[in-house]
């Protein structure tokens, strides 16, 4: 038997302290702790994105993130961006462009998102494609999340 | 990549009924990360499952040793009393019944096969329990490929059978006249390789069983729960009432999650003996290594036809490799049934002879995917018509509009007796033709680019017959035979209208779709409707989502159901507005006089019903506001959906990297529900079909092992790999269904592995260079390129 | 997919780092290497070492011949110019192009060196660039020559109980130019075939590197003369992987104007 290790951070702007086995990703954290299911597993292997949430203020693949290792950050899942300005904008954009269908791709595509829309402001639509490839969509072909991305990057 | 998306979008339908681009109302809990998908039901002092899944192909188990101290968390076969195996079986005469145990009995069929299960707190501890657990097998000769398994078989999947064949099929034709009087016949051999259907969300379980009801509940991500419901209850020998199947918000489906699992089975048993709510979520290596179970067609085709490119006949022998089970409830029967009779497709010919074999294999059990056999013999069809047309110097489209159904031979009834309603295939190829500019590209192929690439076009047409009933299926013999859709609608005292369906929604927009078509009939506000669906306690009962049937069946119901509730509406709103029935009609929410402003709301109307009964009309129909009604489809043919896609791409002749430069869609869904929603389903199609042209594959060794067992290996589309894709809708009406709507879920995934490939083709030929084998992958274009040189 | 039990530890200095470094321990930095390994169950250590907290991985700093960057410095840091760049472009692009923004977050040049895996950017890309790798162990603080720090599938000359600290990296001179041309399937995954070249005339180097091979990248020290295909076939004996690792150093080549 392995030692559980004490961590603590914050969560959604909650400090969290936790007595858990080391092995225990942050999305599992989450999820399974924390009650966030919010953020979804769809490879744990770091390809799909479905997983990907805020750390420290960037985006980052929770299926291979330790909840371990996180000691002192500030984790950010979709649920924290209720109230968030620029995501409203782009639940709007999404729900107007049809950007998802089954919306299990969905918060870690608005993650991504939302970091385009603030990091690369000027971003054009080849761009957009190339900064969503980490995301993977198996219902909508991107069509809708590209147009909802380039929709909020051109709204006043 | 185009820029812009091709038109603008129509305008949208006036309202938000049928025809509207109405935002979704799932949207919202989706974007917000609420959605309840099966992985976060987490029920008190729930237990996680992991399985042990065989390493090999084929072989003998001699064996299962349980981790020493853990053996009563580790079950196999034989813990399993009871339980009887999985079995279906078509009617078709000659299908070979094969018997899927739940845990793995005598002998293993497929690597990922389930062995046995481990019960733990966690997960992960579930995992340690699986690697704790030794597994004696003998191997045997794998049967990996499906032309050897059926003609010189290594061994055989199932011994009883006495060879490797679940089914062989023939479509009977002469074709001594067409071979002799044609001026040219083609012969290729055409391979599609086997895929996966890759959902975002994996498959998921979580089952406990009620005491208080008696009853087993099961919360599972499926496409069909109460099939899920009738499986289980064969296999577990109990009554179908004593099971409840729950599907939730599902994460994609696909055909994916159109079936019976082994899992579903053995966590069943389980919550039922440990007296334990139990819990297995389906990881990506479980998916991508056990269950790689789809598209894995080969054509040995020929294709005769006069010199002015008129097809004359089609011959073929096709084979479609169904792995080791006959899976529950479409049968390893249905893709090897359905090619013979949809190859075809909207071409005229005088004569046509098809043979079939489903074969099985030690891999895993075919699942309909998107599109199911269409995909495969669209390409095979496709292929063909392009080998024409370069062979005769014609240009592809127009080789088409000379072969297709014309909108004039409309109802038309094809050479396999296929019922065509209503539509115009040539036209779809001329807009095609001009939206990509088919001048412009061959300009540009005679310029030749800077960068040293090759320009191609190609196009691809396709038909999709959708929303098919009984007689249909219960032709190619699959187990589960669709009968009619219900929908049991009822008006609430505050004026919302439940609508539930046995159908479900898993990304189809069914909650908006629906409620618009319940609008367009009663005029309710869409935001007032609420749909229930999935759940088989709440739920009439239906075969479920697949086959693009939904449209028309699900909403064929619903809108009926609606009439039912309008009639009786307006019989108790005419006795307190004193008018006539005849005189009043729905608005807005409102049953209005017409030609006054005299008007109810549903609410009022409503309140009357369940309050003030004293009010109602003395000839009330009692069963209120409440009714369960069914759809029955004029014709059990179904609708024929179809479109042509062209794509442009550029071959990197160095690499073999392909670049879709540009890709247009024309294709007619006959009256769209929801436009946007349409758009959606296409694009999301599309992209899959890209997919299947271009990345993904799984291939096995010579042991049967699968090679791409993570997502780093099997590819699937990103954003950069899809290209923005114009469409334009051509909309004829469908005769046979309530709004003219016709099914049009697959349309997308059919079309593009063909249109690729012969856009590919078009680029390489003056090199000599045909390729007939899907993925067009880097290394084969590129090794072909090599091989002539 | 989860991983075997292991324990964690997290160093806040060399020496107590070090002294974790046996019994097939492993290194945590980003985890995007590692992470997936763990989950599935590829690797099972029994200890897992994040040297994030250790200041001399972090940081960077610079004189007027090289920069020198920790080793648990981030991707996405460099890609963003947060940290000086000795390679005019060369660094930022190719960090800018490794997986996708999210794994640039966490990823470090030092895990993705020391993890080796030949399909990486980095051990090409450094190979090209020219500089040492700055190892401490119990006995002390040494260089390696990063053209030499990979040598083959997943191995480097790092010994178990050896901890990668800082990269030094050559600067190169205002005259300078860089080729840098991978072949990927599709976006963001690791590579078939990558090639890279150097043309830094003031300082006298024509280099060129062939990586995405089986092993160690392939390090052509003049390349002034190469013939791709020639390169190419003595590495690869299959057809097509030689024709993509020879088309890959034609066209670095040509980027560099060495071709």
């Amino acid at each position: 038997m392995t030692r559980t290790r004490r961590v603590a951070f914050t969560v959604n702007g909650r400090p969290v302290q936790a007595e858990l086995e080391p092995r225990t990703s942050l999305a599992d954290f989450v999820r399974e702790s924390e009650r966030l299911t919010g953020t979804n597993l769809g490879c744990e292997h770091g390809v799909c994105g479905a997983c990907t949430l805020e750390i420290d203020g960037a985006p980052a693949r929770s299926c291979i993130t330790l909840a371990a290792a996180c000691e002192g950050a500030h984790v950010r899942t979709i649920e924290a961006f209720d109230d968030d300005p620029v995501m409203e904008k782009l639940r709007e954009a999404f729900s107007a462009e049809h950007a998802l269908q089954c919306g299990y791709c969905t918060p870690g595509m608005l993650m991504t998102a939302r970091d385009i829309v603030l990091r690369l402001p000027g971003a054009d639509e080849a761009r957009i494609r190339l900064e969503l490839s980490g995301n993977l969509c198996r219902c909508t072909g991107y069509m809708g999340i590209v147009r909802a991305i380039q929709r909020v990057l051109k709204a006043p | 990549m185009s820029a812009a998306a091709g038109r603008a979008p129509p305008d949208p339908a006036p309202g938000r009924g049928v025809g509207a681009r109405l935002a979704r109302k799932e949207d919202r809990r989706f974007l917000r990360g609420r959605g309840e998908y099966v992985g976060n039901i987490r029920l008190p002092g729930m237990l996680e499952v992991a399985f042990v899944r065989s390493p090999m192909a084929h072989g003998v188990l001699k064996k299962v040793i349980k981790p020493r101290a853990k053996e009563d968390c580790v079950f196999v076969a034989q813990d399993l009393k009871n339980v009887k195996p999985i079995v279906a079986a078509s009617a078709l005469k000659g299908f070979k019944v094969s018997a899927q145990p739940v845990l793995a009995t005598g002998k293993v069929r497929q690597v990922g096969e389930l062995v046995a299960m481990c019960v733990a707190p966690t997960r992960a501890e579930a995992e340690d329990l699986a690697d704790q657990t030794e597994v004696e097998l003998e191997e045997l000769p794998a049967i990996v490929d499906m032309i050897e398994a059926r003609t010189r078989p290594p061994a055989l999947v199932h011994e009883h059978w006495g060879d490797n064949v679940f089914l062989e099929t023939l479509w009977d034709d002469d074709l001594s006249e067409v071979r002799k009087k044609a001026h040219i016949a083609l012969k290729r051999r055409i391979r599609t390789a086997r895929q996966h259907m890759a959902p975002m969300e994996g498959r998921g379980v979580v089952c406990e069983w009620n005491h208080r009801l008696e009853q087993l509940v099961m919360h599972t991500a499926a496409q069909m729960p109460h099939i899920n419901r009738a499986g289980l209850a064969e296999c577990l020998g109990i009554d179908q009432g004593s099971i409840r199947v729950i599907s939730p918000d599902v994460g994609g489906g696909f055909g994916y999650k159109g079936i019976l699992l082994p899992e579903e089975v053995c966590l069943a048993w389980l919550a039922r003996t440990l007296g334990a709510p139990v819990r297995w979520l389906e990881d990506r290596r479980e998916q991508l290594s056990a269950n790689a179970n789809c598209r894995e067609h080969d054509y040995d085709i020929a294709i005769y036809a006069d010199a002015k490119g008129r097809i004359l006949g089609l011959e073929c022998d096709a084979t479609v490799d169904s792995g080791a089970y006959s899976s529950y409830p479409f049968s390893a029967c249905l893709e090897a049934a359905q090619v013979s009779s949809i190859l075809p497709g909207p071409y005229r010919m005088e004569r046509y002879r098809c043979r079939t074999w489903s074969v099985a294999t030690n891999k895993p059990p075919i699942l309909p995917y998107r599109g199911v056999a269409r995909t495969g013999v669209c390409f095979a069809m496709e292929l063909m018509v392009d080998a024409l047309a370069r062979e005769l110097k014609l240009e592809p489209h127009e080789v088409r509009i000379a072969n297709l159904v014309r909108p004039q031979d409309m109802p038309f009834n094809n050479i396999t007796r296929k019922h065509f309603d209503s539509g115009d295939y040539p036209e779809a190829v001329r807009r095609a033709a001009e939206m990509i500019d088919v001048s412009n590209i061959r300009k540009r192929q005679a310029k030749g680019e800077s960068d040293g690439r090759r320009i191609g076009l190609g196009f691809s047409v396709y038909c999709e017959q959708a929303a098919h009933g009984t007689s249909v299926y219960h032709g190619w013999g699959i187990p589960m035979v669709p009968g009619f859709e219900q929908c049991v609608a009822r008006l609430s005292p505050d004026g919302v209208l439940e609508l539930r369906i046995g159908a479900h929604s898993h990304g189809q927009g069914l909650e908006t779709t629906l409620a618009q078509i319940a609008h367009t009939v009663l005029g309710i506000d869409p935001q007032n409707v609420r749909l229930v669906h999935g759940d088989t306690a709440l739920t009439p009962y239906s075969t479920g989502t697949w086959g693009s049937r939904c449209a028309v069946m699900s909403g064929g119901a619903v809108g009926t159901a609606c009439e039912t509730i309008g009639e009786r509406v307006k019989a108790i709103a005419a006795r307190l507005l004193e008018v006539s029935a005849k005189d009043l009609s729905f608005q807005g929410g409102f049953v209005c006089v017409t030609g006054t402003d005299r008007q109810l709301s549903l609410a009022e109307v409503a309140h009357v019903w369940y309050r003030k009964p004293q009010l109602l009309p003395a000839d009330v129909d009692p069963a209120g506001l409440e009714a369960t009604v069914g759809y029955k489809a004029k014709v059990d043919t179904g609708t024929f959906s179809y479109a042509c896609h062209a794509a442009v791409v550029a071959v990197d002749t160095d690499t073999g990297h392909v670049d879709i430069l540009d890709y247009v869609i024309v294709e007619d869904g006959g009256t769209l529900i929801n436009p946007m929603i349409v758009d959606g389903q296409i694009f999301g199609g599309t992209a899959q079909g890209i997919g299947t042209a271009l990345y993904e594959e799984m291939p096995y060794d010579a042991s049967g092992q699968p090679l791409a067992t993570t997502l780093a290996d099997y590819l699937l589309p990103s954003a950069t790999e899809v290209p923005s894709i114009r469409v334009d809708h051509l909309e004829t009406p469908s005769p046979y269904t309530l709004f003219g709507q016709k099914g049009i879920g697959e349309g997308g995934a059919i079309a593009p592995p063909a249109a690729i490939a012969n856009a590919v083709n078009d680029a390489l030929a003056p090199l000599g260079v045909e390729i007939t084998e899907s993925p067009l992958t880097p290394r084969r274009i590129a090794e072909a390129l090599l091989g002539k040189q | 997919m989860k991983p075997a039990r292991f324990e964690y530890e997290r160093p806040q200095d060399v020496p107590a780092a070090l002294s974790l470094l046996k019994n097939e321990a492993r290194i945590l930095a980003g985890g995007q290497s590692l992470g997936p390994m763990l989950n599935l169950r590829i690797v099972q250590p029994p200890l897992v070492v994040d040297v994030r907290s250790i200041p001399e991985l972090r940081g960077f700093s610079e004189d007027p011949e090289t920069v020198t960057l920790g080793a648990c410095t981030t991707h996405a840091a460099i890609e963003d110019g947060r940290v000086p760049d000795p390679s005019r472009g060369l660094m930022r692009h190719v960090a800018s192009n490794i997986a996708y923004r999210a794994v640039r977050n966490r990823g470090t040049i030092g895990g993705s060196l020391a993890h080796a895996d030949p399909a990486a950017d980095w051990p090409s890309a450094l190979a090209l660039l020219g500089g040492v790798a700055i190892i401490q162990n119990p006995e002390g603080k040494r260089e390696i020559a990063l053209e030499r720090f990979v040598t083959g599938l997943f191995s480097t000359a790092l010994a178990d109980d050896d901890l990668l600290v800082a990269l030094r990296l050559n600067k190169l001179s205002e005259k300078a130019r860089w080729g840098y041309w991978k072949f990927c399937r599709k976006a963001g995954e690791f590579p078939q075939a990558i090639a890279g070249a150097l043309h830094d005339p003031e300082r006298g180097v024509t280099r060129a590197v062939i990586g995405a091979l089986r092993g160690a990248p392939h390090v052509i020290a003049d390349a002034r003369h190469c013939d791709p295909a020639a390169e190419a076939a003595r590495l690869c004996a299959d057809p097509y992987e030689r024709q993509l690792h020879a088309v890959a150093l034609r066209r670095a080549l040509a980027q560099a104007h060495l071709a």
